[in-house]
């Protein structure tokens, strides 16, 4: 390891591109390799510096999931190793600055049609399809000829970006971090559906956050193997905060409440062990369209004293949760990646995810559970907080392998997708 | 120079998913049909056929000599999945020329326990291969290979004659392994050092296409044995290298049934077997105060008690034992045994990286080590429970 993860980011230069850049793109194997093999870090040299048009959704301070952490974390890193990028979102608001980003929204743009009716950062959910393609529309009026590669993340400007790719002969990569299907649980909505398709057909390459995903790309999409690649998430190393006063054991849930996410499952499997660990404190912290029903499910199961809703919590109070729990759970239906079970490994605590989770592909250092199996989320659960020995074990080897590969690695491999896609351009 | 093949054969008793909340349930530990299947499985592609080659070689070639040991827990499996493979063993063993080892019945850590834990042990497997075979075993090796100065000791009050141990420089020092040895503390106990390179050229290197040497042929391993100086070489591995470890499609099992052949063509070598080596001249006294084994790169017990996870389990398992013995019950304390078997720990290795940790991963029946330990502990919990309840 050439460069400390201590040292602090800012105060960095930004590197040169690696030579594992320069490398014909040969097998996903150089990038899927063991977690337990330590990865040596290539040799730096000088190559050329790649401009990138990068088109999202949402953006910190305000984000909802693992996209808008994803999207910050890859531009930081890709723009550390020299790349410019400029990074459309939809709407205008707080964010959070990285040197070497600019932002584009609509309405800051003097050729474009877009009448600025999203000033403030509204939310998602108001947006309906004519908005979405009133984004798009606007989209196609910028120009892609400033730039190397267009990339998309999800279906959000799918229409715009694949389109002035083409138009300005430009490759286009498409990231997809969850389909339509696992949100909505077999019930998708068409409009969505078709964007995603139509990222997926258009783009050179397509980037999915798991293997688990990309299975799903080639079943249901029809997407061509050989053109999607998997690229994980990461997460940043943390240094555990001392636990919280009092001796309470924490059993934490963090994520949306949505039907994806299994949070019933844990709720039942809390009822199986609140009867055998009395000082066990169950929280869920997260806001979602499931809420008022596991509320009623909660008093269901007489764990209305034992359960603690949060709601929506900030990145200080996440980092807080994570110092205290004592186990973490992950119970997703679907979980295309899971990026909050690599955070809690990341602060020590040991995590029980559903087997489909992505996360499970990177890091054997957690149980693994079929999603529908309540008595062994419960089994796992009480075995955690039983057997300290385990927790103390789990959690430190977890905290190690989840963060031997960061967003630094990651970048690099999505860097690595571009010149692929340049190559297959310039033959 | 004399050439001995010793082959160890065990099979553990897995167990079952055992939860949390089957605390109580009365549930079995042990998934007896799941672990017959996988022993029927392995029989197929190891026992049976490499069984038949070696009694093959040992009708073919008069000189042909091989020892042999067999777990308590393998026997079990063997005469309930496959009663074949227990006649195969008895047919080569009437040919006089195999002998076959005492060790512990439960292929356990017994040694690490107080005192009549193990000598409980090894009783109960020379009185298993004296009812199945009719042999009475004077030769001792212990699970995995562990070798210390009280170990000898342990051997020599018992009647053993010979113990095996690994051949290892940390502590033979510049001696070679080449040789028999006495022990220091009990002389009349001699000691066979395993030749853990030429071992490992078959058990480790054999298939694998990166290794120099690759292929190995047995004149070309015969040719190295011939080339090593000293009184004996001793081949000491497990017998699930043939056909198990690596499959038949390696050629491995051909590479065993030419092995006698090899050594007859090349003048100076002769077979001899764990019994007839250990007449040969010492070599002189060799004293061993820490306990080694034939695990890993560092030779300890740290395969099986490395980490936090194993000693917690380990310590556990001991205290479960103990009131076992007091509570007085046969049933009880046969559970508790089973429990003691060494591989249960071997699954809770947390090694991360390494070519150890490879070697681990494949030897466990678990996802991880930490599902091997936390269904370990719910068994055990289980059992401490039934055995407190007995007691009170």
């Amino acid at each position: 390891m050439s460069t400390p993860k201590s040292s602090p980011r800012a105060f960095r230069r930004p590197i040169p591109v690696t030579k594992t850049e320069l490398e014909p793109f040969t097998s996903e194997l150089t990038w899927q390799r063991a977690p337990g093999v330590p990865k040596p870090r290539p040799p730096r040299v000088v190559e050329q510096r790649l401009r990138i048009l990068m088109i999202g959704w949402e953006w910190p301070p305000h984000h909802s999931g693992g996209l808008g952490v994803h999207c910050f974390e890859l531009c930081q890193e890709l723009t550390r190793m020299g790349h410019r990028i400029t990074f459309v979102l939809p709407f205008h608001g707080p964010r959070t600055e990285i040197a070497g980003v600019t932002f584009r929204t609509p309405g800051d743009t003097p050729e474009g049609p877009y009448p600025g009716a999203y000033e403030i950062g509204g939310s998602p959910t108001r947006w309906d399809s004519g908005d979405i393609g009133t984004f798009n529309a606007w989209i196609g009026t910028l120009s892609a000829k400033p730039f190397d590669v267009v990339h998309a993340h999800d279906w959000f400007g799918t229409a715009g970006g694949s389109a002035i790719a083409r138009r300005d002969g430009r490759p286009f990569v498409q990231t997809i971090h969850s389909t339509e299907y696992d949100r909505s649980l077999g019930h998708p909505w068409p409009d969505v559906l078709a964007r995603e398709q139509l990222g997926i057909d258009a783009a050179d390459r397509v980037i999915a956050v798991s293997n688990h995903l990309k299975e799903q790309l080639v079943e249901r999409y029809k997407a061509r193997a050989e053109k999607v690649r998997v690229i994980y998430n990461a997460v940043r190393p943390s240094e555990r905060l001392s636990a919280l006063g009092g001796a309470k054991k924490i059993v934490l849930y963090l994520g949306r409440l949505a039907a994806m996410k299994g949070v019933d499952t844990f709720l039942r499997a809390a009822a199986q062990v609140a009867r055998s660990e009395p000082g066990a404190l169950f929280v869920v912290a997260g806001e979602g369209p499931e809420y008022p029903r596991l509320l009623t499910l909660a008093a269901h199961l007489d764990l209305s004293d034992r359960v603690l809703f949060l709601g929506k919590v900030t990145d200080e109070e996440r980092t807080t949760l994570l110092a205290s729990a004592s186990v973490f759970v992950l119970p997703s239906v679907v979980e295309p990646f899971g990026i909050a079970a690599l955070e809690a490994m990341a602060a020590g605590v040991p995590a029980i995810v559903s087997k489909t989770s992505g996360v499970a592909e990177i890091t054997t250092g957690m149980f693994t559970v079929d999603f529908w199996d309540i008595d062994e989320f419960a089994s796992r659960i009480a075995e955690l907080l039983a057997y300290p020995v385990l927790r103390h074990t789990m959690g430190e080897e977890g905290r190690i392998s989840a963060t031997r590969e960061g967003w630094e690695e990651r970048a690099i491999q999505t860097a690595g997708v571009y010149r692929e896609v340049l190559a297959g351009r310039r033959r | 120079m004399k050439v001995v093949l010793y082959l160890h054969l065990h099979q553990p008793w897995r167990l079952a998913r055992f939860r949390y909340f089957d605390l109580g349930s009365a549930r079995p530990y042990i998934d007896e049909r799941r672990n017959l299947e996988i022993f029927r499985g392995i029989a197929e592609q190891c026992y049976r056929p490499a069984l038949a080659r070696l009694a093959e070689a040992l009708e073919e070639f008069p000189d042909f000599r091989l020892s042999l040991s067999v777990t308590g827990t393998f026997l079990e499996q063997a005469k309930a999945a496959a009663p074949d493979v227990v006649d195969q063993l008895r047919s080569i063993l009437k040919t006089g020329r195999v002998s076959v080892l005492a060790e512990t019945y439960y292929h356990s850590l017994a040694f690490l326990l107080p005192p009549p834990e193990l000598a409980e042990e090894v009783d109960l497997h020379t009185a298993a291969l004296q009812r199945e075979f009719g042999i009475r075993a004077t030769s001792l090796r212990m699970t995995e290979l562990a070798y210390s100065d009280e170990l000898a000791a342990f051997a020599g009050r018992s009647g053993f004659r010979a113990m095996l141990m690994e051949g290892w420089e940390g502590v033979l020092g510049d001696r070679s392994p080449t040789h028999v040895y006495e022990s220091a503390t009990m002389p009349s106990v001699r000691l066979l050092p395993r030749h853990y390179r030429l071992s490992d050229d078959v058990g480790f290197r054999f298939s694998s296409k990166g290794w120099s040497d690759y292929p190995l042929t047995s004149e070309k391993f015969v040719g190295w044995i011939a080339a090593t100086p000293g009184d004996v070489v001793n081949l000491f591995m497990d017998f699930e290298t043939f056909g198990e470890h690596h499959p038949a499609s390696t050629g491995i099992l051909d590479f065993l049934s030419a092995l006698p052949h090899a050594v007859r063509a090349r003048p100076g070598l002769e077979w001899a077997t764990v019994d007839e080596a250990r007449d040969l001249p010492p070599a002189g006294p060799l004293s061993v105060p820490r306990t080694i084994s034939w695990a890993d790169q560092n030779r300890d017990l740290g395969a099986w008690l490395g980490n936090d996870l194993q000693r917690s389990a380990f310590e556990a398992a001991k205290k479960v034992n103990l009131l076992a013995h007091r509570a007085n019950d046969p049933e009880l304390l046969e559970i508790s045994r089973r429990l003691l078997t060494s591989d249960h720990f071997y699954y809770m290795y947390v090694g991360g990286h390494g070519a150890d940790a490879g070697v681990h991963q494949y030897f466990s029946s678990y996802g991880n080590p930490y599902d091997a330990y936390a269904n370990y502990m719910n068994a055990l919990t289980d059992l401490r429970r039934r055995t407190i309840e007995r007691l009170t």
